[in-house]
């Protein structure tokens, strides 16, 4: 097969970098295998794409310039939210944000369906937590790439979605009913928005149906779920993370450094919680390692950095992250995915979404701790990076999972996947 | 580990350098004699400046040096790509190379004293200065009044970044549009192998560092050539502070070897002479390395005015 006529695929990330970076990886293995990927992204991601080689077209969303200022509003004024209990988080945080996602799929729709008919695509990779009627209708076959945690497609035996919870967590009836209660009027919306194109309703709890065709998840075996009904082995495929190609990360010189080395990193949006970043540089500054630190666009924010401390405003993740031997997170999907991936424990600081069921999970799975962002101590932080650093059995585990993950990259999974849905 | 990359300490260092990928490329071979006259024309330059540089390779054992033969190779030059810039330095060479390095991590402020990097570095007062006038030297930093130094402004952030890309369209094409512009024609073969070389290896085993050494070396190369020395001295002078450490972490391999790749189409128009086009190649190139990576965005991404104002919140 050569390059020229190979079939199209079409990826389609929802305006994140997780979600934009996984569908990267994938991409990546499509191109080696003769395929053709192109992106369809959001205009505030122009760039990202063609960093790794690939075509982008960019979504016409009109009157959706964002100023530069946008994303530091939004950050300031969500910062308090993020300190709340997932439960108080559903009116502050879950609820705006999933109006702002179907403000998304409804605004995306006329330029996605102009898209759609000048690419022609063979299929497309939609990697979102939202339907786009247009795709749903254009009779082109779409997989759904379920990139959040597994949380995100509902069961009796797996928590409810966003809650933080373990399963059987006694608050988890209240937690769903009032989940329900706060994303009805979005829900309602978006329902409506799907009649008026000719879409059946979803159920209350959700805004994208599972593919037809093909749906990938995320979810390694390590931290999987065993669901009282079993996802239909052929048309739901576990990728067992992710995690896309880097180039090379040579650590940097450190003027005393010695130790372990610890990767920070709590995604752009964690990024912009420039106090929290601070008092913890003021922990690992007495603590005996060395201490990688992804500050997103606020470098410029911080002053006096310690000698055992680096920071930048990005990195090459997987690539960092394979060679440290602790990882502190956000609990996106993908960062948790990594660490899996390249066996490296996680010490979690969950923010919102999908980071507190991560959260949960790592620790019930025994893959890391979970820290209170609210309500850490000094004490706390270098207790759980000691134990993590120090504890040689889940080391052991982990890396016997990680050599499972990388043998067979779900990567490759996924695109095996994608060109058999294809055809090719 | 990562060391850091060096500042340009001397101009025996980069002549040291331009030795190398000299002999190397004018097929010099291990036990080959280089006699100062042969060296100093192929590197265009005075045999004084060679014969420094000769002696730091012969510190470094690349070279050797014998009364009755002179310098003779002591290396296979293929082997030995990049020696230079391992060669050893001063003690306030190193401290000045730790300053930048500290400086670039912000662990050290916009101003400093040379008491308090005294203190910090555990070094005498006067090794201190003496590192303080290398960086001045090199307009890394500017004494203040008072006891204090103040770093220039740097290429940090993506204004600041932005803003060096914008005064590099402007002056680096017009370096080459300048009728007179004349390019190092023993160094644009060196770093065409050296360019060529990073190509073919596997974006996995991409040495950033080298890639950065080439960059600055071709971008240096044509702030060099420029028939204006006042546009050659500004670039020269601009291009310095590309070298503060970490400069490229953010970038993708895939964009260093697409990158590359553009400073090959450029070499290419400068041998041939056709000077508009390797302009406007630079132009593109510059545009295409400019392009910054997306404002952040997010899952529950900012509801931006227009949804807000439709839905009247």
């Amino acid at each position: 097969m050569t390059a020229r006529s190979g079939p199209i695929i079409a990826l389609f990330p929802e305006a994140s970098f997780g979600a934009a970076l996984n569908c990267v990886g994938i991409a990546q293995v499509l191109r080696e295998r003769g395929a053709r990927p192109v992106f369809i992204c959001h205009p505030g991601f122009t760039g990202l794409f063609a960093d790794y080689g690939f075509a982008e077209h960019h979504l016409s969303l009109p009157g959706k310039e964002a100023r530069p200022d946008t994303w530091q509003d939004f950050v300031r004024r969500h910062l308090p939210h993020f300190n709340l209990s997932p439960l108080e988080q559903l009116d502050t945080y879950v609820a705006p944000t999933w109006e702002a996602i179907v403000d998304t799929a409804i605004d995306a729709e006329p330029g996605l369906n102009a898209l759609l008919a000048r690419l022609k695509p063979d299929a497309v990779v939609l990697d979102n937590v939202i339907m786009f009627p247009t795709l749903a209708t254009s009779g082109i076959p779409w997989v759904r790439v379920v990139s959040c945690a597994e949380t995100e497609l509902p069961d009796a035996n797996v928590p409810p979605y966003l809650s933080g919870l373990a399963a059987e967590d006694a608050g988890r009836a209240d937690f769903e009913r009032r989940y329900l209660a706060a994303v009805a009027p979005a829900h309602e919306r978006f329902n409506r928005f799907r009649a008026s194109v000719g879409l059946p309703a979803l159920p209350s709890s959700e805004f994208l149906e599972p593919s037809p065709w093909l749906n990938l998840l995320l979810t390694p075996d390590i931290v999987k779920r065993h669901r009282t009904r079993p996802l239909d082995p052929r048309k739901f495929i576990y990728l067992e993370g992710c995690v896309r190609s880097e180039g090379p990360f040579e650590p940097p010189e450190f003027p005393d450094g010695k130790g372990p080395l610890v990767y920070l990193g709590f995604g752009s949006l964690g990024a912009g919680d420039v106090a929290l970043i601070e008092r913890m540089i003021s922990v690992f500054a007495t603590f005996p390692a060395r201490f990688i630190v992804n500050v997103g666009g606020f470098r410029d924010a911080y002053r006096a950095v310690p000698d055992n401390v680096y920071l930048d405003s990005w990195f090459p993740q997987p690539s960092v992250v394979a060679q440290c031997n602790l990882f502190i997170h956000h609990g996106g999907n993908n960062s948790f995915c990594e660490a899996l991936y390249f066996g490296v424990p996680s010490l979690v600081v969950p923010y919102c979404w999908d980071g507190h069921d991560n959260a949960q999970r790592a620790v019930e799975a025994g893959v890391g701790l979970r820290l209170d962002r609210a309500k850490w101590t000094e004490r706390e932080l270098v207790s759980a990076m000691s134990t993590l650093l120090g504890d040689a059995s889940m080391r052991r585990r982990l890396k016997e999972n990680s050599a499972t993950m990388s043998a067979n990259p779900g990567t490759v999974r996924a695109a095996d996947a994608v060109l058999a849905l294809v055809g090719r | 580990m990562q060391t850091v990359p060096k500042r340009p300490r001397s101009n025996h260092l980069d002549l040291a350098q331009r030795i190398l990928d000299a002999v190397r490329q004018g097929g010099f071979r291990l036990g080959d004699r280089l006699p100062e006259q042969q060296v100093a024309t192929l590197c265009n330059v005075s045999r004084t400046p060679v014969r420094a540089a000769l002696h730091l390779l012969s510190e470094q054992g690349v070279v050797v040096w014998e009364k009755a033969t002179g310098f003779t190779l002591a290396v296979d030059p293929a082997a030995t790509l990049g020696a230079a810039a391992e060669l050893p330095s001063a003690d306030e060479d190193r401290l000045a190379d730790s300053i930048l390095r500290d400086r670039a991590a912000r662990r050290l402020d916009g101003t400093v004293t040379a008491a308090g990097l005294s203190r910090r570095y555990r070094k005498e007062k006067r090794t201190v200065l003496k590192s303080l006038k290398i960086l001045e030297a090199e307009n890394w930093l500017e004494k203040a009044p008072g006891q204090s130094w103040l770093f220039r402004p740097a290429q940090e952030g993506p204004e600041a970044i932005a803003e060096s890309y914008d005064y590099r369209l402007l002056l680096e094409p017009a370096s080459l549009l300048e009728p007179g512009f004349r390019a190092d024609e023993t160094q644009s073969s060196a770093l065409r192998l050296g360019m060529e070389a990073q190509l073919a290896s596997p974006e996995s085993a991409f040495d950033i560092r080298e890639f950065q050494r080439l960059d600055l070396a071709f971008h240096g190369m044509v702030a060099r050539g420029a028939a204006n020395r006042f546009v050659g001295q500004s670039l020269a002078d601009h291009l310095r502070l590309r070298r503060l450490p970490g400069m490229l972490h953010g970038v993708n391999v895939f964009r260093l070897k697409q990158s590359t790749r553009e400073h090959l189409a450029i070499l290419d128009q400068i041998e041939a002479g056709q000077f508009e086009a390797a302009a406007d190649l630079m132009r593109l190139h510059l545009r295409l390395s400019r392009s910054q990576r997306p404002q952040a965005a997010s899952r529950g991404a900012p509801v931006l005015p227009a949804a807000a104002e439709r839905r009247g919140r």
